[in-house]
């Protein structure tokens, strides 16, 4: 028999993304593979390309957003940011720990890309916490990846933004219901910090004088107030979320060069550029996303999916966990947009038609999604924090280990306990 | 590569970033404009949203087209990464052949549908679809002449050493 077309367009992709060639070229090249075999029009390619980009409009978050993250490292932001959670959380056992995670669940509300946070904040906090060998280095770059993942969990959200694009669910929503597993995740950080940090003997830092307080508050608060202007942006009904991401990097912008004056010409330039190429780099997955989710979808491979799995008769939880566990196993090969844009949106009509809330369902795959950015051998994270620190892969995984546990208790209870996502946008008015 | 050549390449590419520099920040400048026309001035601008979009879409193809090198862009590289040197050419003679040989089967498809464009018109700047989606076609004989070239240098470099391979590896992006 021969295989189906549709068959060997995935054998093209798999085969083209395992010789290297970067993945949303992998997908375009399959889908072409495919109109040809298929005798389609070979135009039906840059038509969904074209047509796609053209008309998502919510995905101009992404640039937006990665400006944003970009301008608040390059101006000195972090800088205040994280002397402020020094006063905070210092004085405690492991103090410079819980720095790290409170700095990133403050800088979760500006930024929704962890990669970004953490460079941004991994800069300066390594440096930091190295300093005098009072933290060995892996564990700084350990703490310092593991606390990144808030980043995309906390609104705002690229991750998100690229869910709500695929099950056309409220973005609002979506970043709302991040907001207590972001937190929750944080706490958890925090408590392995402190057991680690006791059981090691960390140093605590000498307690900040009061009298200090209200000068470092206030150098921070230009910066602590961008999420709030976000937020209120966004909640408010006054914006959308895209032109909140404008407006944050706006705010950024004015923040790091009027008020801290600390961005120069050049700086701005190599901001913008930096952020055209991330743009291009998720914007090529999103235009492969494109074209080959065309073909599954005249395939009908979501449907055929959603025959499969009901054959099984599952529960809405057993159908939760088994995504659970395919997205932890491909979170180790795959990188977090490639799973949002090819493997979800497959998974989400068996979801919608179990009766999941996709509000619910999109948070756990965020965060599943993000716990995926830490498992080795292919999460992002590790690779770039491994690099900033010259620590060996393996270092920045064995004592990433307790994070990554802690993180997947999270992501249980939060897939087994909906009201954990789901009541903060009940209570901001969300019908689900 | 001649010393001039590689004079004129590194200049094209400082221009192919400004070009891509100039798109996103007037996507930016666009937004904020949009906001502040919107909820300060209550006069909502109707061309913003489509020069934003617009820059967002040539961004996208003109990055993937002229500033990302291939290294650069999002790849599952576990096993590229975990093969020897002339298997990793042979990777990338292949992979890069394949794409060449579909793009190039596609383009004359490509081009009768950026062409047949020209009789739509955007909504508010009303300007031609032919020539807004022209960035495809460029994108697409971009990536032909950027994977002809890896593709040559991957099968061309003979005996490779160590330096060799991250030279490969590393000809428009950096070594890894």
């Amino acid at each position: 028999m021969m295989p189906s077309h549709f068959a060997l367009c995935i054998i093209v992709l798999v085969a083209l993304a395992i010789l290297g060639l970067p993945i949303g070229l992998s997908m375009i090249g399959a889908s072409v593979f495919y109109l040809l075999v298929s005798g389609l029009d070979l135009g039906t390619a840059a038509e969904q390309i074209l047509n796609g980009l053209f008309n998502s409009y919510v995905l101009l978050a992404v640039p937006l957003f990665i400006l944003a993250a970009d301008l608040m490292n390059t101006g000195s932001l972090t800088d205040r940011l994280l002397k402020f959670c020094l006063v905070l959380v210092g004085r405690f056992r492991g103090g410079l720990g819980h720095v790290n995670v409170v700095a990133n669940i403050i800088f979760a509300g500006m930024s929704g890309s962890a990669i970004a946070d953490a460079v941004g904040i991994g800069k300066v906090i390594i440096g930091m916490m190295t300093r005098g060998n009072r933290y060995p280095i892996g564990y700084a770059g350990a703490i310092t990846a593991s606390a990144a993942i808030i980043g995309p969990i906390i609104p705002p959200s690229i991750p998100m933004v690229i869910y709500a694009l695929v099950s056309d669910t409220s973005i609002g929503y979506l970043f709302l219901g991040g907001v207590i597993p972001g937190l929750m995740l944080g706490v958890a950080f925090m408590v392995i910090n402190s057991v680690i940090a006791r059981r090691r003997n960390y140093p605590v830092e000498p307690p900040v004088p009061l009298r200090e307080m209200p000068k470092i508050t206030l150098e921070a608060f230009p910066a602590l107030m961008l999420p709030v202007v976000l937020l209120v942006g966004i909640y408010g009904g006054v914006m959308t979320p895209t032109e909140g991401a404008a407006a944050a990097a706006g705010y950024a912008l004015l923040a790091s060069s009027l008020i801290y004056r600390s961005l120069s010409w050049k700086q701005l330039y190599d901001v913008l550029l930096s952020s055209a190429k991330s743009s291009t780099s998720v914007g090529m997955l999103i235009a492969g996303a494109l074209v080959f989710n065309y073909v599954v979808t005249i395939e009908n491979i979501p449907l055929s999916v959603q025959h499969f799995i009901t054959g099984f008769h599952l529960t809405p939880i057993m159908y939760l966990l088994l995504v659970n566990a395919i997205l932890l196993a491909l979170g180790c090969l795959l990188e977090g947009s490639t799973i949002l844009l090819v493997i979800v949106p497959i998974l989400i009509p068996t979801a919608k038609l179990l009766g999941i809330d996709l509000v619910h369902f999109g948070v756990v795959v965020v965060v599943n999604i993000m716990i995926g950015l830490l498992t080795p051998p292919f999460g992002l994270l590790l690779f770039v924090v491994a690099n900033m620190t010259r620590q060996p892969l393996m270092v920045i995984v064995r004592e990433s280990a307790p994070f990554i546990a802690m993180a997947i208790v999270v992501l249980a209870i939060i897939t087994f306990v909906p009201d954990t996502i789901l009541w903060l946008p009940r209570v901001m008015g969300y019908k689900g | 590569m001649s010393k001039n050549l590689r004079a004129v390449g590194r200049w094209l590419q400082r221009r192919a970033n400004d070009v891509a520099v100039l798109l996103i920040g007037t996507m930016f400048v666009s937004f904020l404009l949009q906001i502040v026309f919107r909820y300060v001035l209550n006069q909502p601008l109707g061309w913003s949203e489509e020069v934003t979009v617009l820059c967002w879409v040539w961004v996208v193809l003109w990055g993937a087209a002229f500033i990302l090198s291939d290294r650069e862009e999002i790849r599952f590289d576990i096993v590229y990464g975990a093969v020897p040197v002339p298997a990793r050419r042979a990777f990338t003679v292949i992979s890069s052949i394949a794409l060449v040989v579909l793009l190039l089967i596609s383009l004359p498809a490509t081009w009768g549908y950026v062409t047949f464009m020209k009789r739509e018109h955007s909504a508010y700047l009303h300007m031609r679809f032919d020539v807004l989606y022209s960035i495809y076609v460029i994108f697409s004989v971009a990536c032909i002449v950027k994977h002809l070239r890896l593709a040559w240098l991957a099968l061309l470099v003979r005996e490779l050493t160590e330096a060799d391979a991250a030279a490969i590896v590393a000809i428009d992006g950096e070594p890894r």
